[in-house]
């Protein structure tokens, strides 16, 4: 009952983020130099040609018509039409979805699989050399531009070694997916998919990985100095329960929370490493929008990017007060 | 798919000496065994799917939606013009066979070869034809094509047995410079059965390759169109996919994933030709790079302190240390092969002695100037401008500074139709796909056009002339005389034809073409 009031709550919430999100979007498109027409029309167009393109696409309307027609259509699903591509927007931005998902996810697969393991070591042996080992390695991952990393990895990898693809994405996880029980040989299908997504993933993941090393270290830290760990361990509780079921399980509230917002900051942020990558992204859609000075596919991608990032943060809070019974939800 | 396929089995990992080595197993039936002349057998030679990574991606399918290079490169892989261009440029045929004026130039009319065919196997008719002029030049057929004024003041076509006829009024001198290089054909039953959001994301044409994946924004994938009139392709298909990272587009014609690069920078080069899959390939494109001076205002109103201008900047050393030799100096508006060069000019050249003295006569001493310049828009945009602006402020007697602008904020300046919004001074490149003097000057250099920053009555009688001369060797007569006087008058800083630069890959064989189009069709596997 209260779960399903508070979904709703933040729900509304979100909406009102979202058409935040739109106005400003909308209005920034007045304010910013050069016009779209220039991005349709040849620089020796004449005032005519130019005057005929903008009547076709609505633009000599004036402003608040073109707002009200823009959010009228957004209700009704009709993210626009994309005058400098010539298509439909909800088409365009939604076949970049799987592609920015799938990285993001990849990445943060990276980060936990990688990070919480290295974290509770380092916690549990503190001050030994595997603890200074992980330090050096999570500083490294923070202090390193992913951007950098991204292209020494081709670099080194994919050019001189040929390990892996240089950018791309020519199998899909869906693909995969397909392959088990289509024809096409799974393993082969899957070594395929790894081969273009390790790269961009590892480059996106590491400073996420590093931070979240960081985190779960001084977590359980503080988690393994507190009295119950202490009551825990004088009732006789052997040393793995105590360390995973009770410091770990309190040392990821924090962890998740950040992991959300690192989530919905990988949807929308990944735009340098998937241009670094050529990955077919709404990332590398939103770079070539502002490029093409495309605003409609510009509008529809920072909507969808808006929206998951609402939807993701709406998911963390009701995963933590799973994890943490003293939350409620109201 | 086929991304992935056709690429890793580049099976040949040492290209010294590739074919007919592998001869030993002398399998009887199969294959003719001189495959290694794959010259006029017309077979269907190779599966290779030809990768091109350019720096952006198209705009949409739709060929007369769009007035940019990269998406003609992709459309044209299956649209094509009624005339066509050689590598050089000179003009060809097309869907067209024959051509000639009527009229005195009123009137140009095309005769369409016989068995062309749609790859959706309908036939090309005349009507088709007519009715892809119609839709870009008059807004009462289809949309407001932004081609509208590249075919030029077009008043009627007519449809004739298995030809076209197109009327002019006022005369066109360069109908055929025109149409081989603007108006797609496109099947008027196609197009009018489908809306535009279908029309930019399926293809039907009439050449060489035929679509066969649409992803925006990341892949286009074609395969050989098996009834092209001119005869199938030597190669399986084409894929064309983009990175803005230039050292992306390097990396993956180094790792044999591309086969053709477009626009590798300068500080690339190197590293394409050390490494032994690939080679650099340049050619001088279409595209010239100036400095504007806006005639009214001072001190560009003086003649001798343009002059003084041109003399102050060494482009040779430009070209040399900023470019890596890429490029070649100019001398006037329009560039060698086209219509109305004028042979005869040679570029002012470095003299700053020459600049100071002609800035003291000109009694603009002490001026203080500042050139614009667009921010990547152009090869080497900002470096170009800060090395040419050092190079005038070196001079006793001027100084010069540097403006940065965004290039649609830059543009809007430039576009009012009021020469007095204008940047006095900036940097500016022109493309001309038409290889005729006059769309370069027209546009830029005469009296009351939307770009000009220069008015002279004598070359506006001039162009005049031209554009009402009908006969091809008075019109080259009175072009290369507007070259001439305009050398003189110096209405810009004359810096260069900028060069194509692209990433081959050994396994192809392709040479780049003068007009920055991609074909594909001419490549063969080595």
């Amino acid at each position: 009952m209260a779960l399903g009031r508070f979904l709703l709550k933040r729900s509304l919430q979100g909406l009102l983020v979202v058409w935040g999100v739109i106005t400003v979007v909308f209005l920034l498109r007045f304010v910013t130099p050069g016009s779209p027409i220039d991005a349709v029309a040849p620089l020796d167009a004449t005032q005519e040609t130019r005057r005929a393109i903008a009547a076709e696409l609505g633009l000599d309307q004036p402003l608040h018509m073109q707002y009200l027609t823009y959010l009228f259509d957004l209700i009704q699903g009709d993210m626009g039409f994309s005058y400098v591509r010539g298509v439909d927007v909800v088409g365009l931005v939604f076949l970049k979805v799987p592609a920015t998902v799938e990285l993001a996810v990849a990445a943060t697969v990276v980060a936990i699989v990688l990070s919480i393991p290295l974290g509770v070591i380092s916690a549990t042996r503190r001050n030994q050399p595997i603890d200074y080992g992980a330090t050096i390695f999570s500083l490294g991952g923070i202090s390193t531009p992913n951007f950098w990393l991204g292209i020494m990895m081709i670099l080194v990898l994919a050019v001189q070694f040929d390990i892996f693809h240089t950018s791309g994405r020519g199998v899909t996880s869906f693909n995969v997916a397909t392959s088990i029980l289509g024809p096409e040989p799974f393993f082969g299908t899957l070594i395929d998919w790894l081969s273009y997504i390790t790269l961009p993933a590892l480059s996106l993941g590491t400073y996420f990985m590093a931070l979240i090393t960081r985190l779960t270290r001084s977590g359980m830290l503080d988690q393994l100095g507190r009295s119950y760990i202490r009551a825990a361990r004088a009732k006789g509780l052997p040393e793995t329960l105590v360390r995973y079921k009770h410091a770990l399980r309190n040392t990821l509230v924090p962890v998740v929370t950040v992991l959300g917002l690192q989530l919905g900051t990988l949807i929308g942020g990944a735009v340098i490493t998937e241009a670094v990558f050529s990955w077919p992204g709404l990332g590398t859609l939103v770079i070539q929008s502002i490029n093409l000075r495309d605003w409609p596919a510009l509008q529809g991608s920072l909507i969808v990017i808006g929206t998951s990032f609402v939807i993701v943060n709406i998911a963390v809070d009701v995963i933590y007060a799973y994890l943490d019974p003293r939350v409620a939800y109201d | 798919m086929a991304g992935c396929a056709g690429q890793q089995d580049g099976e040949e990992p040492t290209d010294t000496e590739p074919p007919a080595t592998t001869e030993p197993s002398d399998d009887d039936g199969e294959t003719p065994t001189e495959t290694d002349t794959p010259t006029e057998t017309a077979g269907p030679a190779s599966d290779l799917n030809v990768v091109v990574t350019m720096g952006n991606m198209d705009s949409g399918l739709d060929p007369q939606d769009h007035a940019e290079t990269n998406t003609n490169i992709v459309v044209r892989q299956g649209y094509e013009p009624l005339l066509n261009r050689d590598r050089e440029g000179a003009i060809i045929e097309g869907l067209a066979n024959e051509w000639e004026r009527l009229e005195d130039g009123r009137a140009a009319r095309f005769t369409l070869r016989d068995g062309v065919t749609f790859h959706n196997g309908d036939p090309l008719t005349a009507e088709d034809v007519a009715y892809s002029i119609r839709r870009i030049v008059f807004e009462d057929v289809g949309f407001a094509s932004p081609q509208a004024t590249d075919l030029g003041a077009v008043s009627e076509v007519e449809t004739g047995d298995g030809e076209v006829t197109v009327r002019y009024d006022p005369l066109n001198p360069i109908p055929f410079a025109l149409f081989s290089v603007n108006c797609d054909i496109m099947q008027q039953s196609w197009v009018e059965e489908h809306d535009r959001d279908f029309i930019n994301q399926n293809l039907n044409g009439t050449g060489p390759f035929q679509l066969t994946s649409y992803d925006a924004g990341n892949e286009v994938v074609f395969e050989r169109f098996p009834d092209f009139w001119k005869g199938a392709a030597e190669v399986g298909g084409v894929t064309l996919n983009s990175s803005t990272e230039s050292s992306t587009r390097v990396n993956r014609l180094l790792a044999e994933e591309s086969h053709i690069v477009t626009n590798v920078p300068p500080q690339e080069v190197a590293r394409v030709n050390n490494s032994d899959v690939g080679s650099i390939k340049a050619v001088p494109s279409t595209r010239v790079i100036f400095l504007f001076m806006r005639y009214d205002i001072e001190p560009f109103s003086s003649q001798q302190f343009r002059q003084a201008m041109n003399y102050a900047v060494d482009v040779e050393s430009i070209i040399e240390n900023v470019l890596s030799g890429f490029g070649s100096p100019s001398s006037q508006p329009t560039l060698p092969l086209f219509t109305g060069h004028n042979p005869d000019l040679d570029p002012y050249g470095y003299d700053p002695d020459q600049a100071e003295q002609l800035v003291e006569e000109s009694g603009q001493a002490g001026a203080e100037i500042t050139l614009q310049t667009p921010i990547g828009r152009y090869l080497k945009d900002v470096e170009i401008a800060q090395a040419a602006a050092e190079q005038i402020n070196s001079l006793s007697n001027v100084t010069c500074d540097v403006e940065q602008r965004d290039f649609g904020a830059y543009v809007q300046d430039l576009i009012t139709g009021n020469i007095e919004d204008k940047p006095p001074f900036g940097l500016l490149g022109w493309g001309n796909g038409e290889f005729d003097a006059s769309q370069t000057i027209v546009p830029l250099l005469t009296t009351g056009t939307t770009l000009t920053t220069y008015e002279n009555s004598e070359i506006d009688q001039l162009m005049d002339q031209a554009a009402s001369t009908a006969n091809p060797d008075d019109r080259e007569d009175i072009l290369q005389e507007a070259n001439a006087r305009l050398h003189e008058q110096a209405p810009w800083v004359f810096m260069h034809q900028q060069f194509s630069v692209y990433g081959v890959s050994n396994a192809i064989d392709w040479e780049p073409r003068v007009d920055e189009h991609i074909d594909p069709y001419r490549a063969s596997p080595n």
